[in-house]
């Protein structure tokens, strides 16, 4: 079942159109990322999608149905800043939460342990700091325990610790079975925890799909001797390579994915007179092929 | 409906500002009517003023519930003042984005802003009849239902100040500022129904179009209207009563009004982006 289904969606803010036509499908089960620079529209989509946005085009569908309401209920959402009630702690804020969404009212004490609040529960909201509040907008997205979350760049504002424990906690809800959708400016957060993942860019989506699939293209093996002129001119030749580059201290041999071996590229080079002083192997990083798609 | 109504209380029950100004407006109601009964009781021991006074003391029954109502009418602004912080609040501190986020409507969330103008409608008119009941029995008279319909006029007048601020603040939703538009609102309809009175006169006189009052139809204009003072020696205390054939043309304008004000606000929360 898809989770989310987005149809040729468009918003304009004025002159402005912040996301151009957009399709894709969320499926469940998956860990979507949705990868973009500042402005390219991420929460924007995701806006909509929680109806707090009106769209200026296109239609979307939530678990295969029209979207409504009751929809919302079914999923947990941080969405672009932790917006709750100034003057009442954490536990009435949630409370409310619960009353809205019509369940997690029992629900309460466990996610702000799971957050690391319980200390600071009867405090009011506005008393905590950026990390804290954080930590309770991911709370309230927890409460219930629902099947599908969706954050928006959740590790926003929280020290390296926070950030670390947040995605620890993503990784076991995914692998605990939700379907979670993830905008993030941050790599290395969405190569981290993503299955899937749609990278936007000034609005317009452009490419989505397989974390694997999309995001690596090759094999590099990196390796190095005491000349490496020679050590190029001879992979030049190695069967199967699609590229051979010369850089700084290292040789780089790019291969078709899931094809590098690195005892036969050993041998090979050994057998034609070369001992290496180092190889490696690296896939094409998502940061690499993140600045080739949006440059 | 009653669910939602749980959930406004969750936000506003611990929230200081709604019990401060809530405070102020019943407390409010009870000092000011009493400062109007203190001002007859002073006039009714005065030898001078004592016949005239006795004759048209207005806190007897049934002239009570006018009286009441008219006085209490002054205080309207504060419940109205209290919903614009409630509603403007929620956009402020982006909670009308969480809570549609975390599955209300868009419908449910200005309908049950609504609901509460209605219920501090409501709740106003209890404290009138209180108020009403205090001063009635105070003055040694008995009760009497004559005149009740006053304090419907009231209820009408508190929905449409209530209805109005609901209305501003969905359409300013910044606190400070949609109270200030509230207030030069109040200030700029008044000079605007002046000048329609003044066109009203001229029509009459020259082209015999008599519409009445014609700034008597504005939107709070029209709810100020339904009450007025009652017929008393120092009628220049206070506005004169309403034309009583133009009184159904008025009654009607303010329950357009109502309806409008609340059309408005529901089309702005689930049309604009929030």
């Amino acid at each position: 079942m898809d989770i989310l289904k987005v149809n040729d969606l468009s918003k304009n803010y004025g002159y402005i159109k912040a996301l151009k036509n957009v399709s894709f499908s969320v499926p469940q089960n998956t860990v979507y990322g949705i990868l973009g620079p500042n402005g390219s529209g991420k929460t924007t989509l995701l806006g909509i999608i929680t109806d707090v946005l009106k769209q200026s085009g296109g239609s979307f569908q939530l678990f295969e149905e029209a979207p409504d309401a009751s929809h919302r209920k079914k999923i947990g959402t941080l969405l672009e800043t932790p917006n709750f009630y100034h003057y009442l702690s954490a536990v009435k804020n949630l409370k409310i939460t619960a009353a809205i969404k019509g369940r997690g009212a029992d629900d309460i004490d466990r996610v702000l342990d799971v957050v690391d609040l319980t200390k600071r529960k009867d405090h009011a909201f506005s008393t905590y700091s950026l990390g804290m509040k954080q930590r309770l907008a991911i709370a309230a997205a927890l409460l219930g325990d629902p099947d599908v979350l969706i954050f928006d760049e959740p590790t926003n504002g929280l020290d390296p610790v926070g950030i670390a424990e947040i995605r620890e906690l993503i990784i076991k809800l995914a692998a605990s079975g939700k379907t979670i959708i993830m905008a993030s400016h941050l790599l290395d957060e969405v190569e981290k925890v993503c299955t899937h993942v749609a990278i936007l860019k000034q609005g317009t989506l452009i490419t989505h799909g397989n974390v694997n699939e999309i995001l690596v293209n090759d094999d590099i093996v990196v390796v190095a001797s005491s000349d490496n002129e020679k050590l190029k001119n001879i992979l030049i030749n190695f069967p199967g390579n699609t590229m051979v580059l010369l850089s700084d201290n290292t040789v780089k041999v790019h291969l078709p994915n899931g094809t590098a071996n690195l005892e036969e590229i050993n041998r090979y080079c050994f057998e034609r007179g070369v001992v290496l002083s180092q190889l490696q192997l690296r896939k094409t990083s998502l940061e690499a092929k993140f600045m080739e798609l949006t440059n | 409906m009653l669910h939602l109504l749980k959930i406004e209380w969750l936000k506003i029950k611990s929230y200081k500002a709604f019990i401060i100004i809530l405070s102020f407006f019943c407390v409010g109601i009870l000092a000011s009517n009493y400062m109007v009964y203190s001002v007859f009781s002073n006039l009714s021991t005065n030898q001078d003023t004592q016949v005239v006074v006795q004759e048209f003391n207005p806190f007897k029954f049934s002239g009570v519930w006018q009286t009441v109502s008219y006085i209490s009418g002054y205080l309207l602004i504060l419940p109205a003042i209290l919903l614009i912080v409630l509603v403007t609040n929620e956009f402020t501190y982006k909670t009308s984005r969480q809570n549609i986020i975390d599955g209300l409507s868009r419908a449910q969330f200005i309908g049950v802003k609504i609901l509460l103008a209605f219920l501090l409608a409501l709740l106003s008119v209890l404290l009138v009849i209180a108020t009403g009941l205090f001063f009635g029995f105070r003055s040694g008279t008995s009760f009497e239902w004559t005149k009740f319909s006053n304090v419907g006029y009231f209820f009408l007048k508190a929905l449409s100040y209530n209805l109005i601020a609901v209305l501003m603040a969905v359409m300013i939703r910044r606190t400070g500022f949609a109270i200030g538009v509230y207030f030069i609102y109040m200030g700029a309809e008044n000079i605007i129904a002046q000048l329609l009175d003044v066109w009203s006169i001229k029509l009459k006189n020259a082209n015999n179009i008599d519409l009445g009052s014609m700034g008597d139809y504005l939107p709070m204009s029209a709810s100020d209207g339904l009450l007025a003072f009652p017929n008393n020696p120092f009628k220049e205390l206070a506005k004169n009563a309403m034309p009583t054939e133009y009184f159904g043309v008025t009654l009607i304008m303010v329950f357009f009004y109502i309806i409008l004000a609340s059309g408005l606000s529901i089309r702005s929360v689930v049309k604009r982006d929030l």
